[in-house]
């Protein structure tokens, strides 16, 4: 019959208090190793999201990889479907606006606003590569004034955000 | 009539939302049962008032009255009827409706299921899910009323006399029919994909059915019994809010691999992350609560899991929802994010000023303590560690960074999907190796040499498997080591089944299928968890598959031309023009995909010319060994361009999730025990004196 008793150890105590250091120990080290891996992650992986007016001023981020917002100009896509590359033209747009359909729509009327050419290598063109669309592109702007892109996202507000008053509709019912 | 009957609807329904939260939390602090009869009323006529308004929602797109501007805005005289139906969810407006519409229902189940289990938890659960669901009405009714419509002021100057309103305008007179029906937009094309119907549904029930734990965690802390009881009667919500949220998530991933047409189904973008977190805090208090249930450890620690899930819900659709983050899936921009930011933060800081008093007072105080690194409880609070440390990273890169960045530093720090990899994968390998590891442990106390024992089979199992891949020519070692951790995994949950059917069977004497039934019967917790494992290893092994071994070329071709891409070829065999019924133009390829030399498959890869944009169709060749993914470029009838993508093992990503969802709804299925009949009287008895 194995030994029972109903009394704690006399050293109950100290081994519950052993046994929680231990644990919370354990619990540090996973947790630096945890900060450590976002910490040499973002040191490696982060790049600032700036505005074209910035990256074309500040030649500290050229052959930096950076992130970049702009409005499609619509005309000067051209797409290599042989070499599978693309190219096209974003116009500056204010890092903050409103309304970003009307802040894409601005920027293209403005023809003092600073332009960029872009290219993207090994690329299928995508749908929603339009006119007016916003590109968000991540890559680096090469000495030849070029910038290189190796992601491009893509929005479309104009075309999918819910109209404001059309015009059209204001035309004297029939029934009026 | 449908507006007017809509928007009636929706404002009794906000009405009986708030009058629901104000008189159960008065029955529930006083005590009195009118008031929590009264509330508990109040919030089961949420359900059939919301019913009834978004039937007239359905209704005016169904019918197509375009005064509406919701119907003007998402559908024209050219959209189908299934694409009109699931337009209620296309935009704003109307997914605002449907989620109020889903909070309502699962309130009403909630009350229909618990009301007498746990009269003493319900005023507050109820009170909590109905100023959630009051917060939502108040956004629909206020920002954005899909039962605006559209109308003239003949009055006012040109270029102001078009107005959106919930209400009539003095002097207003309805636009002319022609013209409401020139000008209604359309379905996004994008949203036009079996996915997308059935994904932002599924996704909504995920984020709704957290709500519910979430509330019962309110209640319990507000009515002070944090004994287990919450978590019991929560538990099952939890499983089906998580099962939801699975399947919303992989048909996300499945309308981004069909219609994205970049050749692959995660993207690491925001919007997707959002959703992707709730899930991880819901997996880790899945985990968890089993520790609570079995040792009553882990009472602040699930508490807080379960406002963390209901949190991430909350950010989750705020993220979605506002348009403040760069996104695929910002096509939703609109108002609402302030509001949202405001009820985010404040039911966050709410649920953790209660956590904490009731900490204070000492009500959560674990009755067990850790008895040892390899006992089931430590591992699981590992696994449970491994998830928060996904979320943490996951929640940091997608928005952490960029916010503290813009604070700090004035610029916007991002990182890309590189970056997201390079957190995650030693993270998912520890979700792995605990995934195989943890139950085979045993509660309070686990021994080195009995885990080692049990693990004997399973990675003898493993090691087989890899040796094979090996003599099959499988490489580079990365690969090998990936499919490694990952079938470890699966051959735990595998040996685990068989080893219980083994000792029915010895015992019993049952038949092999019969034993394997009878073990999913008695325990369906445990053998679903082993289902959804296994289903987690299947996944594992396609998304290996198909991220290490892609191939993607493009080629232009002429009329007749075959192209060779690995061991298969591709064949230009025709190009034409076609209409479909919506008026659409249709640029259609055809092709035929060879296998050494042999014909396998025709596929017809196109692009839709939609007025807002063109629309590429892939074409796709499906086995489960490979994808052969085709996209159209451009063409006409002599040449054309194509984007050629072999995607290896990647409908094990899809099977896998068939399997995590069937697991899953066997560890949710309930179980049909008649109760006994002296606890039915106990019931009633209880039911009288009130």
């Amino acid at each position: 019959m194995p030994d029972t008793s109903w009394e704690k150890p006399k050293n109950f105590h100290t081994q519950r208090r052993g046994q929680r250091l231990k644990f919370i120990g354990a619990g540090l080290i996973i947790l630096l190793a945890v900060a450590a891996l976002l910490v040499s992650g973002t040191l490696q992986g982060a790049r600032y999201f700036i505005t074209v007016d910035e990256v074309l001023a500040d030649a500290s981020y050229r052959g930096r990889t950076v992130r970049i917002a702009g409005a499609v100009a619509g005309e000067t896509i051209e797409y290599d479907s042989e070499r599978a590359i693309i190219r096209f033209e974003i116009v500056s747009i204010p890092s903050e606006y409103d309304d970003l359909a009307q802040a894409l729509h601005a920027a293209l009327q403005d023809p003092a606003a600073a332009r960029l050419k872009i290219v993207v290598a090994d690329a299928a063109i995508p749908d929603l590569l339009q006119h007016e669309a916003q590109a968000i592109l991540t890559g680096e702007l090469g000495n030849d004034g070029i910038f290189h892109a190796s992601e491009l996202l893509l929005k479309c507000p104009s075309r999918f955000e819910e109209s404001t008053a059309p015009a059209g509709l204001s035309q004297i019912p029939e029934h009026a | 009539m449908a507006a007017e009957i809509g928007l009636a609807s929706l404002t009794l329904a906000f009405i009986s939302a708030i009058y629901a939260t104000i008189a159960s939390l008065l029955g529930g602090f006083r005590g009195e049962y009118s008031w929590q009869l009264s509330g508990r009323n109040a919030a089961l006529l949420t359900f059939p008032l919301l019913l009834l308004a978004t039937a007239c929602l359905v209704g005016a797109l169904l019918g197509e009255q375009y005064q509406l501007s919701y119907v003007y805005d998402v559908s024209d005289p050219q959209t189908p009827p299934l694409y009109r139906f699931t337009a209620l969810w296309g935009a704003q407006k109307g997914s605002l409706l449907f989620w109020a519409l889903l909070m309502s229902a699962f309130t009403f189940g909630a009350i229909a299921l618990n009301w007498r289990a746990e009269r003493r938890l319900m005023p507050y659960a109820i009170a909590t899910m109905m100023a959630t669901l009051a917060f939502f009405l108040g956004l629909s009714l206020l920002l954005e009323n899909p039962f605006e419509r559209w109308w003239v002021l003949p009055e006012m100057p040109a270029g102001e006399q078009v107005i959106s309103s919930a209400l009539i305008p003095p002097g207003a007179v309805p636009p002319a029919e022609a013209n409401l029906r020139a000008g209604a937009q359309g379905l996004n094309p994008l949203l036009r994909h079996f996915g997308m119907v059935i994904h932002p549904p599924m996704l909504y029930l995920g984020f709704v059915g957290f709500t519910i734990p979430f509330a019962f965690a309110m209640a319990a802390l507000a009515a002070g019994d944090l004994s287990s009881g919450w978590i019991k009667a929560t538990r099952r919500w939890t499983l089906i809010a998580w099962i939801f949220l699975s399947i919303g998530l992989i048909l996300g991933g499945r309308w981004a691999y069909d219609v994205l047409g970049w050749g692959g189904y995660w993207g690491w973008d925001p919007v997707e992350n959002a959703a992707f977190l709730p899930w991880l805090v819901g997996t880790a208090f899945l985990h968890s609560v089993m520790i609570q249930e079995k040792r009553g450890m882990l009472k602040l620690w699930n508490i807080v899991l379960v406002i963390t899930s209901f949190s991430a819900v909350m950010f989750g659709t705020f993220a979605t929802r506002s348009g403040v983050i760069d996104s695929v899936h910002s096509f939703a921009r609109s108002e609402v994010g302030f509001p949202m930011l405001a009820f985010w933060l404040v039911m966050t800081l709410i649920a953790l000023a209660a956590t904490l008093r009731r900490w204070q007072q000492g009500a959560l105080r674990d009755e067990h303590q850790f008895a040892s690194f390899l006992s089931r409880e430590s591992l699981f609070v590992l696994n449970n560690v491994v998830f928060m440390a996904l979320f943490i990273a996951i929640f940091w890169g997608s928005f952490g960074l960029p916010i503290v960045s813009e604070l700090i530093l004035g610029k916007e720090v991002t990182i890309g999907a590189e970056t997201f990899e390079f957190y995650v994968v030693p993270l998912f390998i520890a979700m792995y190796l605990l995934m195989g590891i943890a139950p085979l442990s045993a509660w309070g106390a686990s021994s080195a040499r009995r885990l080692g024992a049990a693990l004997r089979a399973p990675l003898a199992a493993t090691a087989a498997i890899v040796l094979l891949l090996i003599l099959l020519g499988t490489d580079p070692l990365v690969a090998l080591l990936g499919y490694g951790i990952a079938l470890f995994a699966g051959a735990v949950a595998i040996t685990e089944i068989l080893r219980g059917a083994r000792a029915r069977r010895q015992t019993l004497g049952e038949s092999p299928l019969r034993a394997v039934c009878a073990l999913f019967q008695r325990n369906q917790r445990r053998y679903g968890g082993y289902i959804v494992h296994l289903g987690v290893t299947v996944i594992g092994i396609g998304v290996i598959g198909s991220t290490v071994f892609q191939t993607e070329v493009q080629h232009t071709l002429t009329r007749g031309d075959t192209v060779a891409v690995r061991e298969y070829g591709l064949r230009f065999d025709d190009f034409f023009r076609a209409q479909a019924v919506d008026g659409r133009m249709m640029n259609i390829s055809a092709v035929t995909v060879l296998r050494d030399g042999r014909e396998i498959a025709r596929l017809r890869p196109r692009i839709d010319d939609y007025p807002q944009m063109p629309m590429t169709i892939a074409g796709a060749h499906s086995t489960l060994e490979n994808d052969f993914y085709v996209l159209l470029i451009k063409g006409d009838g002599a040449r054309a361009t194509f984007r050629i993508y072999i995607n290896p093992l990647v409908n094990l990503v899809w099977w896998g999730g068939i399997l995590l969802v069937l697991g899953t709804a066997i560890a949710a299925y309930p179980k049909i025990t008649p109760a006994p009949r002296a606890q039915k009287r106990e019931e009633l008895a209880y039911d009288d004196t009130r």
